[in-house]
């Protein structure tokens, strides 16, 4: 049991290598091989559950039998606890999906080997990320996982933009990286070790000065610009909009989690100064302006994957948000929120892949009525539509409810007014994300058909698949929040805040009570709204029951049970004006209300917010790269003055 | 057994369905003659919005031939649904809700989003563009409406703040608590506080409900109905029954908010009195200034919403923050 991380981790980098040494032969081979490699981290992480979630216990395993001498952790070690294995989950679910999806999906493109290469490269690195206990292993997982990001987004170097998105992911993808080494060398320096456990410890002991202080700064923007938080979001649109979707699931599912992560690590286990004020303010000011900022980005995007792209660092930034809340209750609803973000996101990537695939266009100004075409993508489209924006009874709802509830709760009890202002953007920036939705639904799915995509068809079962499993995910962890609460965010929320455990799975017993660490656990997330999904469900059933049995009571004649359809066989009814759209008696022309023309109001109102964002939002990579030098330099300030 | 029929009657008798679609009714009906009467007609008889809403039943419906028909048909039956549900969460009478524990504000603001989003979802469906500039409005309104409504939704839950007996924890948006502090401290608009809340709220009343002045999304002389251009038959009854219900909803919403706790201890009267006051908010947040105002702009609603409004809640919002 304790072998499952490293041999999970293990399986995806050898078959990756495994993939390029037979894949070129033969397809079938290297099908096999990707599936055995998405499928076995998978199954060995949910063998982990029964340990790690029900049990309670941490797993170490030390690379090379390396285990501490004399209270010192010299060699590398895997350390699985109870928020190590809830990403590690999510990461493998995603890589699962992620996986089948690519080989139907992937079937017009050539050089396929190097993409299952990279791609299973990308995925073990990942996960290599969330279960390592060691602080500059780290770092080697977060290089091995932007140079594979880069060049999977690079992958269809064809595309218009694919290099430049590529170039500017990896310009300014590598200041992020260079920030978390820059933070991993400054600790090394003072405490002289990069076990996570002993880090953890040893700051604790030591107490903190202004070089650990300092580390602390370029690990939270080095983890921050790997969740895209702002300002390093331009660099996640670039990319989404031309990496292969199922890269797009990939970078936005998982990579951005891979951020979420460090953040949580750094701040509860590392540093425990989440019950700082300046710390709260910190973390939960760049979540909070990431998730506006990037849901007004939205809301002008014309292509529809850039328009998900920025969605999904909208998203993370409710997932920082809570987690800077520093409370039990923030740091479940942003876990959960992580979970059900990596959920739905991946369902909308793969919808847009679907379109992409069949149309071969992203363009929300173009497509339209593509409802009629692909009935089944359109009510996949629409689950996680409802999702991300939040519609009850879908797993976005439980979630964002759970980080209101959070945000409210903080400020009550702080008394902080910041934090209802956090509250009331984390409102706000919802509504938004539902109208950037209902864009993208009346210009890719529904309105008219143009001409040119009129015998479009409805993608194949393979692809279907994969994205049916991430549907009945967004519905099932939006019915049982309980459930969800109780079995996988309490065991995982309980490990974030139980330091001493950690430390001492790790480091011998007595470790952490002689650092003076004394954080252990929780008992139980409690939630203080009330929401139950389950029976509003089955109310919702009752009085859809009785509106049902009236309608048909009420039908005038036999012929009209329930809902008359008169035009319901197009071929059968003759070309009639009828039953076009309304014109007043204007001859019918083609007359798609597309993307760009929606909401007026609003973007008339905001005209000047908008132009700003527009230029602010350059496309050169120096402006990003400044963008991002200035971030850290604010935060390096911030912390040393501050904390 | 008993349980399940007294259950059975919360859902579709009171205060659910029947009783639901008879206030709507009763409100959309007084509405057109008040309308009527300050205009210097003498208006429809009171059952006009029923007698239209059977009528509309009885046509054929005719699908375009761009619509997607499943989301064609599906779209006003969840949203009215979703919107039922509204009222059994609502403690109107009694001081006590049908299904207390399914549900608090937030989700309430979220199905009342739901019921929204179903008929722009529908109207996109339809492939028109009518129905097209129709959503596209219906949203900027529902982003205006949006911010004074949450902004409203965290006073009155910081003015009722309460802790829970046996973990001490605070009820948040809990309409319960809401209701149990009117109780004990009087209604909420007799708190000088959250009078600009409840002004607020009063605003935002008939553009949640698309009345008059505010019903820019189904501007009848600009867009034809926009959201509604393509609906006919029976969709089209469940959309007007929708939108009727919806004013007793919003209104009853407003009494729990601001005008919970009183109670003359007989039901009957209860009913009674709650009934007229839902029909005076009508008159003043829909009635009136249908009569007296010509439909605003889109960009005019956003911008009365996002900053007179809006500022009205803000104002209650920090008062009450700072323990006034």
């Amino acid at each position: 049991m304790e072998n499952f991380p490293i041999l999970a981790i293990m399986t995806l980098f050898v078959c990756a290598f495994i993939v390029s040494l037979v894949g070129r032969r033969n397809a079938v081979v290297r099908n096999v091989v990707v599936t055995i490699a998405v499928t076995v981290p998978l199954v060995m992480m949910l063998c982990l559950i029964p340990t790690v979630f029900i049990d309670g216990e941490t797993i170490v395993y030390w690379l090379g039998n390396w285990a501490p001498e004399a209270d010192w952790a010299i060699g590398i070690c895997l350390e699985v606890d109870g928020l190590s294995l809830f990403f590690g989950l999510v990461v493998t679910v995603a890589v699962f999906v992620s996986g089948l999806y690519s080989f139907t999906y992937m079937n017009h493109d050539d050089s396929l080997v190097n993409y299952y290469t990279l791609f299973l490269m990308l995925s073990g690195s990942v996960l290599g990320l969330v279960l390592s206990g060691d602080l500059f292993n780290i770092f080697v997982m977060i290089e091995i996982m932007t140079f594979t990001a880069v060049a999977l987004t690079a992958f269809r170097n064809t595309y218009e933009g694919a290099l430049e998105g590529a170039f500017k992911y990896l310009a300014v993808g590598s200041l992020g990286s260079t920030c978390v080494l820059l933070g991993v060398a400054m600790l090394y320096s003072q405490l002289h070790t990069l076990n996570l456990a002993q880090v953890a410890a040893l700051l604790s002991s030591q107490g903190t000065n202004p070089v650990t202080i300092a580390a602390f700064a370029f690990l939270f923007i080095g983890f921050g610009s790997k969740a895209f938080l702002f300002p390093f979001q331009p660099l996640a649109a670039d990319a989404h909009a031309v990496a292969p979707a199922s890269i797009s699931l990939m970078i936005s599912g998982v990579l951005t989690k891979c951020g979420v992560y460090g953040i949580i690590r750094l701040v509860y286990v590392l540093y425990q100064n989440y019950d700082q004020p300046i710390v709260q303010y910190l973390v939960t000011g760049f979540g909070a302006i990431s998730m506006f900022v990037c849901v007004t980005m939205a809301f002008n995007q014309h292509n529809f994957k850039r328009l998900l792209a920025f969605h999904s660092i909208s998203q993370v930034g409710y997932v920082i948000t809570a987690v800077g809340l520093g409370s039990i209750l923030g740091v479940g609803a942003g876990l959960y929120h992580a979970m059900n973000h990596t959920i739905f996101k991946g369902l909308l990537f793969l919808t847009a892949g679907a379109v992409q695939h069949q149309t071969g266009s992203l363009d929300l100004d173009r497509l339209g009525g593509l409802g009629k075409r692909m009935p089944k993508t359109c009510l996949l489209f629409l689950i996680g539509a409802a999702s991300i924006s939040g519609l009850p009874p879908f797993n976005g709802f439980a979630s964002k409810w759970m980080i209101y509830q959070a945000a409210f709760l903080h400020g009550v009890t702080t008394g902080n007014f910041y934090f209802i202002f956090i509250c009331v953007v984390a409102l706000i920036t919802s509504v938004l994300t539902l109208a950037s939705f209902i864009k993208v639904a009346q210009s890719v799915f529904f309105g008219q058909l143009p001409e040119e995509y009129k015998d479009v068809e409805e993608v194949p079962l393979t692809m279907r698949l994969p994205m049916w499993v991430l549907a009945i995910l967004c519905i099932l962890t939006g019915l049982f929040p309980d459930f969800i609460q109780e079995k996988l965010l309490t065991p995982a929320v309980n490990a974030v805040f139980n330091v001493v455990g950690y430390i001492d799975t790790a480091m011998g017993t007595g470790y952490a009570a002689a650092s003076g660490v004394t954080a252990a656990g929780i008992e139980g997330i409690a939630v203080t709204g009330t929401w139950s999904p389950t029976s509003w469900l089955m109310l919702l059933f009752c009085i859809t029951c009785a509106v049902a049995i009236v309608f048909l009571l009420a039908s005038p004649d036999d012929k009209q049970k329930g809902f008359p359809v008169s035009s319901a066989d197009e071929t059968a009814q003759p070309l009639d004006a009828k039953y076009e759209p309304f014109f007043s008696g204007e001859e019918a022309v083609y007359s798609q209300v597309g993307g760009s023309d929606l909401f007026w109001g609003f973007k008339h109102s905001w005209r000047r917010y908008f132009h700003f964002m527009h230029d602010w939002h350059s496309g050169i990579v120096n402006d990003y790269a400044l963008y991002g030098a200035v971030a850290i330099a604010f935060v390096l300030l911030f912390c040393i003055v501050l904390l | 057994m008993n349980e399940l029929l007294l259950n059975l009657f919360y859902v579709l008798v009171f205060p659910g369905l029947l009783f639901c679609i008879l206030m709507g009714i009763l409100l959309a009906g007084l509405d057109r003659v008040w309308v009527a009467r300050m205009q210097r007609r003498v208006g429809p008889p009171l059952l006009q919005p029923w007698y239209d809403f059977l009528k509309c039943c009885g046509k054929e419906t005719i699908v375009p031939r761009h619509a997607k028909k499943a989301v064609y048909f599906a779209a006003p039956v969840i949203g009215f649904v979703a919107l039922m549900t509204i009222s059994l969460f609502l403690p109107v009478v009694n001081g006590r809700a049908a299904f207390s524990g399914t549900a608090d504000l937030v989700v309430i603001l979220y199905l009342l989003t739901l019921v929204s989003v179903c008929m722009m979802v529908g109207a996109s469906a339809t492939g028109s563009p009518f129905a097209g500039v129709g959503l596209s409005r219906e949203m900027v309104a529902m982003i205006s409406y949006e911010l004074p409504f949450v902004l409203v939704i965290l006073a009155v839950s910081r003015a009722t703040l309460s802790y829970d007996a046996g973990t001490g924890m605070p009820l948040t948006f809990s309409l319960q608590a809401i209701m149990e502090y009117q109780e004990a401290n009087g209604p909420l608009i007799t708190h000088w506080s959250l009078i600009p809340a409840a002004i607020a709220m009063l605003f935002v009343i008939p553009c949640e409900v698309g009345m008059h002045p505010f019903d820019v999304s189904e501007a009848e002389t600009e867009i034809c109905e926009g959201t509604l251009a393509e609906y006919s038959g029976p969709p089209l009854a469940v959309y007007k029954l929708t939108h009727m219900v919806k004013m007793y909803i919003m209104t009853a919403l407003f009494c729990v908010l601001f005008l919970g706790g009183l109670t003359t201890g007989i039901l009957f009267f209860d009913v009674v009195i709650f009934i007229l006051v839902c029909a005076l908010l009508t008159f003043v947040t829909m009635s009136l200034p249908h009569a007296v105002c010509a439909r605003f702009k889109t960009e005019q609603v956003f911008k009365f919403y996002w900053t007179v409004v809006a500022g009205l809640a803000a104002v209650s919002m920090i008062l009450v923050w700072l323990g006034l």
